[in-house]
């Protein structure tokens, strides 16, 4: 009943889903892991994200639009993010975290109907673009080439996004006002910038992942946000908050049991992971990368 | 005593009985959460699977048994106490964030036992077939079916579950869960077991909840599994807000101004369609946290101190003027 060629492929397309996953979770783990709280609008700005995308390739009709709008997306996506952070969540700073997690509730419920007004409540169509169509070889299976595509692109940014943080004098700030913000203040960094930072990062990823998944499930709908936003909450938990490293392997280690266990029985795939999750949180509450948290 | 006058009047001046007696309903669990978030410091993301347990316990001893009204009641409390005993032992062992993402993947798991349940919960189907029918007292009976008659009922029970809940935030136990609160650390220097003392919060919190299922089964005479998907936690968690957290009776007020409002903009078919209510339901959640803490009867409170210092400092000025 099971032969090699469907877990494998459903390996792939574990793997897959956790790299898009992990885009998301790579973004909300590091706004945890700097602001301390977590950001329920993610999954609308995952969903945004993607409606910019349909929208600049509506409004222009040149031969790359797909790629000028993913480039598009990402960058509105950072501003949206920005704004978010400076008009919204700074005037919390300082107060119990549950303020800003309530106002991450709200923004949710404002994008997600926000575009639902705009954009209307029928799902909207958008298709793989051409140069990615058709399938390849991979020795047992044939995979989508576009899926191939979004793994590989979704890795590369997940690297860089890494390499930034674990490498750079910004990254190092970052690092720095996850770890102590008070010490990095009195050191010099702007923390309140830094902050900035982060959450527009974290606002353009989950575009990002949002752009490069619609064409998979075939279209765009204003509610899609929310199935997404579990699954990565799940991931950041699992993955440790503030962990870029354990945002990528929970993503893809999830993905991957969620794969099989779907091949198993089709509905358990979002049931273990909220075993999984709950597993995670009572007996290593920091994570697999995470670390020590306290309160 | 004046808010049993007060409630009473609801069912007059809103649209319809019915509407009023959801308000009652939806403010149990609202009032489980008040409890918990303002008065224990737990910010509990799985008050509607707890509610949804009540219901499904009620709806499914109505639609399928012929118990008495008020057993199928007690037993989605006690189901529900039952239930939240088993999710609060795990959840009190985390603080913060940790707790509210647990009990938030405790309120999908128990969406995942009734959606996948088919042949008990009916699944996507839910429950059909339930009937408020009289509640049968020896000789006497009392018909339920009228919507006068069923809002008295939730009136006296919300009435009962208030005025408890408010003396127990007063009494001995209440007032250790508000010490622990503040400094877990004191409370258990002194002696008390923060986690006893968590766990049966969490239980009581969680009957509240059931209290509030059971009752809404026989108000809509349906049962969905909706009722135990994550987004009713959502709802519950912006109706406390909005009513304010700090005090009891920001839960009624909360519900009240929840429902009222989102009947009134699903009049307006354009907002309806597009689930537009809920965008303005989004701006006032952000406005409420932005700029009134403590909900609509924090904000009441507020102004009516400063208005009270206004008279009382006027009082002054004229004793001191001549």
């Amino acid at each position: 009943m099971f032969n090699l060629a469907a877990v494998l492929a459903q390996v792939f397309n574990g793997i897959q889903f956790g790299v898009l996953i992990a885009l998301l979770a790579t973004g909300l783990s590091l706004i945890f892991g700097m602001l301390g709280i977590i950001n329920f609008a993610h999954g609308s700005l995952y969903m945004l994200g993607a409606y910019f995308l349909w929208s600049v390739m509506q409004a222009i009709d040149v031969p790359g639009k797909f790629w000028i709008g993913l480039v598009v997306s990402f960058f509105l996506m950072g501003l949206v993010g920005l704004l978010i952070e400076r008009f919204l969540l700074r005037r919390t700073y300082g107060q119990p975290e549950v303020y800003a997690i309530l106002i991450t509730f709200g923004l949710l419920l404002v994008i997600q109907q926000g575009v639902g007004l705009t954009y209307g409540t029928i799902p909207l169509p958008l298709s793989i673009p051409a140069i990615l169509k058709g399938e390849v070889s991979l020795g047992l299976f044939k995979y989508p080439l576009y899926y191939l595509f979004t793994m590989i692109l979704g890795l590369a940014v997940i690297f860089t996004v890494w390499f930034f943080i674990e490498r750079s004098a910004l990254g190092a700030m970052i690092r720095a006002c996850a770890e102590d913000p008070e010490t990095a203040s009195t050191l010099g960094i702007k923390t309140r910038n830094v902050y900035t930072l982060t959450f527009a990062l974290g606002a353009a990823l989950a575009g990002l992942g949002g752009s490069l998944h619609a064409p998979m499930i075939g279209g765009l709908q204003h509610t899609q946000g929310g199935e997404i936003l579990l699954i990565s909450f799940i991931v950041v938990v699992v993955g440790g908050m503030g962990s870029v490293r354990g945002a990528l392997l929970a993503g893809i280690l999830m993905g991957v049991i969620r794969g099989l266990a779907g091949l198993f029985w089709a509905p358990a795939s979002e049931f273990v992971l909220f075993v999984a999750m709950g597993l995670i949180l009572l007996f290593r509450p920091q994570g697999l990368l995470g670390r020590k948290i306290s309160g | 005593m004046i808010l049993a006058v007060v409630l009473f009047f609801l069912q007059v001046i809103l649209p319809s009985k019915m509407m009023a007696a959801e308000i009652l309903i939806m403010a149990l669990p609202t009032l489980a959460f008040i409890f918990l978030f303002g008065y224990t410091g737990q910010l509990n993301f799985g008050t509607g699977s707890l509610f949804a347990v009540g219901a499904y316990t009620a709806g499914i001893l109505l639609a399928r048994t012929d118990v008495h009204v008020l057993v199928t009641i007690l037993a989605g409390v006690f189901l529900t106490g039952v239930i939240s005993g088993i999710v609060g032992f795990f959840c009190i062992r985390q603080v913060g964030l940790i707790f509210a993402l647990l009990t938030l993947a405790f309120n999908q798991l128990i969406w995942f036992i009734i959606w996948q349940w088919r042949s008990f919960t009916g699944g996507p189907d839910g429950i059909w077939g339930i009937q408020r029918t009289a509640i049968h007292f020896g000789i006497f009976s009392y018909n339920i079916k009228p919507s006068f008659n069923f809002y008295i009922v939730v009136l006296i029970l919300f009435l009962l579950t208030f005025a408890f809940v408010r003396r127990l935030i007063e009494s001995p136990f209440g007032q250790v869960l508000q010490g622990m609160r503040d400094s877990e650390l004191r409370a258990t220097a002194i002696g008390y077991n923060p986690k006893t003392f968590k766990w049966m919060s969490f239980v009581i919190s969680g009957m509240i909840c059931g209290l509030g299922g059971s009752l809404f089964a026989l108000h809509q005479e349906y049962v969905g599994e909706h009722l135990a998907y994550w987004a009713t936690s959502g709802e519950v968690v912006m109706m406390a807000l909005l009513g304010g957290t700090f005090a009891l009776l920001g839960s009624v007020i909360g519900s009240g101004v929840f429902i009222f409002l989102s009947d009134l903009l699903n009049r307006f078919p354009s907002l309806a369609t597009a689930g537009g209510w809920l965008l303005i339901f989004g701006v006032i959640l952000i406005l409420v946290v932005m700029f009134v803490r403590g909900g609509l009867y924090g904000g009441a409170e507020a102004i009516y101190g400063w208005l009270k210092e206004r008279v009382e400092s006027s009082d002054k000025q004229t004793v001191t003027e001549p």
